[in-house]
């Protein structure tokens, strides 16, 4: 199953711009770990159930009922940039 | 009377009899931290002026005999990654440098109906993510037994305050062993209680299938008390689970199982003379400890350390720049995520989000994670078989006592192995419990963790004080003497 890890597209798909040396140090890394998980692969449990919860309960979700919690400037106030009420960001095309 | 280290009882009886007042132990527990922060460099912030006015606010109570619960002006510290309304919540990173939490967490909400006093915010591994703070953005914490020792982690912060006497107990979360670990390294207790009893709403996400809040304390009673004020469900935690507990009856002697692979190669051997030394104690009190074998334990190590950044490449996702946390400068709106993500985490935390991200990603997910996941289940029905025999587990808390700075930071592995024997109980959900037991040959504090069945936190907490009792461990560092 192991491969060598490509870097490059996964910090791609991480959204980190990594620097060469940071690729090179976390390449290394990274192939240590993946080399160490590699023993859960021969494991033979392809019938085992799975769970999300650890003790297999249901997630439970509240009444869709709506009620006062943060105010909207409450929310937004941690934003880095706001223009009326709005969060703002740089175009989203090249 | 050193107030720093006397239990939360004692202290109440004092001050509900009118013989000490809050302020005074604010007074104490403040200075104390004055005192030894230039060292061990374990509180991110100091709430001295709200410490005073709440502690104050408790003084009045009390002169009036209407305290709010047993925790009513107890001094208490909070890991800097759950939320306090109107303080930062920087999870030891760049990131959050500037975030300031609108709203408590359930926990706070908890601590502060109960009176509590909150003393500050404390360091841990960025993102809750290591075993040692050295992945603090803001530099470590030093273990007050001897500052060239890291505290632990990723809880580093709150125990270390806890041992130095600069708050009366702490909170702090487990992912992995994060409470557990540090209060093992600063020789205090430290409890994570079954997943899903106390509410991780306001806590900053790691992993959540594992991450559980839990107190750092001087002893198993004073864990109770804070267990006890802290737990419940939440309908803000849909993880949270229904206030329904277990007991093990405690009429009889308990059967307590040894785990025979947390006894064999990768623990060394004052931990595990501890063990054997606490075997001792109780079979001395007619117990009955056999050994048990767990073979996934040999595996737990690897399903976490795919669950874990598989978990935290999906929450840590939120840091993009644009609703809260730090931005960088990008032409584009993904350029902009990229180097704020690039600029705001650090070298640990971008290793487990890739990780995870590989882990998750196309053609990968079914071999990494999803084999992660059913081997998880194997390994939670061992621990079920297991429980059918025994009441209790024991086991080290770690594999060795603090290690200095430096020494694992080269190989990745050879850090995570620190968490060899807590990270099962996460896996599992269940309740396990720190608790000190010794000194090693370089005078580094050495504990043993007990685990038992889901559900039967309140069990495991009374048996643990039982057993605390016989250790009578009563050593504490001397760092503040030194000082004085």
């Amino acid at each position: 199953m192991k491969k060598d890890i490509d870097i490059k597209s996964v910090a791609k798909l991480a959204a980190i711009n990594l620097s060469e040396d940071e690729e090179k140090k976390l390449e290394k890394d990274l192939n240590i770990i993946l080399e160490h998980v590699e023993a859960l692969s021969k494991m033979n449990i392809d019938d085992e159930e799975i769970s999300i919860h650890p003790l297999g309960e249901t997630l439970n979700l509240r009444e869709d009922i709506s009620s006062e919690f943060l105010t909207h400037d409450e929310a937004m106030s941690n934003s880095p940039e706001t223009e009326d009420g709005h969060f703002v960001v740089p175009p989203s095309l090249d | 009377m050193n107030l720093s280290n006397s239990s939360i009882s004692e202290i109440n009886k004092l001050y509900k009899n009118k013989e000490l007042k809050p302020s005074e132990v604010y007074e104490e527990v403040f200075n104390n931290a004055a005192l030894s922060e230039s060292i061990i460099h374990a509180h991110l912030k100091l709430f001295q002026e709200e410490g005073i006015a709440a502690s104050k606010l408790s003084d009045a109570r009390f002169a009036k005999g209407k305290q709010l619960s047993q925790l009513d002006g107890i001094p208490i510290a909070i890991k800097d990654n759950i939320n306090l309304k109107n303080h930062e919540t920087t999870c030891s990173s760049k990131m959050l440098s500037n975030y300031i939490s609108p709203y408590d967490a359930t926990v706070i909400s908890k601590l502060r109906n109960s009176g509590v006093v909150f003393t500050g915010k404390t360091n841990l591994d960025e993102f809750a993510m290591g075993s040692s703070t050295e992945n603090s953005a803001f530099g470590p914490t030093k273990n007050p037994w001897n500052p060239q020792h890291v505290p632990g982690g990723s809880s580093g912060g709150s125990a270390a305050v806890v041992s130095v006497g600069s708050a009366l107990a702490s909170l702090g979360s487990d992912t992995g062993g994060s409470i557990r670990q540090p209060a093992s390294f600063c020789g205090v207790v430290g409890f994570k209680p079954t997943y899903g009893t106390v509410s991780r709403y306001g806590l900053v996400a790691f992993a959540s299938s594992l991450d559980q809040i839990g107190p750092i304390t001087n002893s198993v009673e004073d864990a109770k008390i804070i267990f006890n004020s802290i737990k419940g469900h939440d309908p803000l935690d849909s993880t949270s689970i229904a206030d329904t507990s277990i007991e093990i009856p405690d009429d009889k002697t308990a059967k307590v199982g040894v785990i025979k692979e947390l006894m064999e190669d990768g623990i060394s051997d004052e931990s595990k003379n501890e063990v054997e030394k606490t075997i001792k104690l109780l079979e001395d009190q007619g117990n009955k400890v056999v050994e048990v074998s767990l073979p996934l334990t040999k595996v737990a190590l690897s399903i976490y350390y795919l669950i874990a950044p598989a978990e935290c490449s999906a929450n840590l996702s939120r840091f993009d720049g644009v609703r809260y946390g730090s931005r960088e400068f990008g032409e584009t709106s993904y350029q902009m995520m990229e180097n704020t993500r690039a600029q705001g985490f650090g070298e640990e935390v971008k290793k487990r989000i890739l990780l995870g991200t590989y882990a998750l990603s196309a053609g990968y997910y079914d071999a990494y994670y999803g084999q992660a996941l059913k081997a998880r289940s194997l390994i939670t029905k061992d621990f079920e078989n297991i429980f059918k025999d025994v009441d209790y587990l024991i086991s080290p808390t770690t594999p060795t006592p603090a290690f200095k700075f430096g020494e694992k930071t080269e190989n990745p592995l050879e850090m995570y192995m620190s968490d060899l024997c807590t990270i099962p109980a996460n896996l599992a959900g269940l309740p396990a419990i720190s608790i000190p037991t010794g000194l090693s040959s370089e005078n580094m504090p050495l504990s043993v963790q007990l685990m038992s069945p889901a559900r039967t936190d309140s069990s495991l907490l009374k048996f643990s004080e039982k057993l605390e009792n016989l250790i009578s461990f009563d050593q504490r560092t001397s760092l503040l003497k030194e000082m004085k």
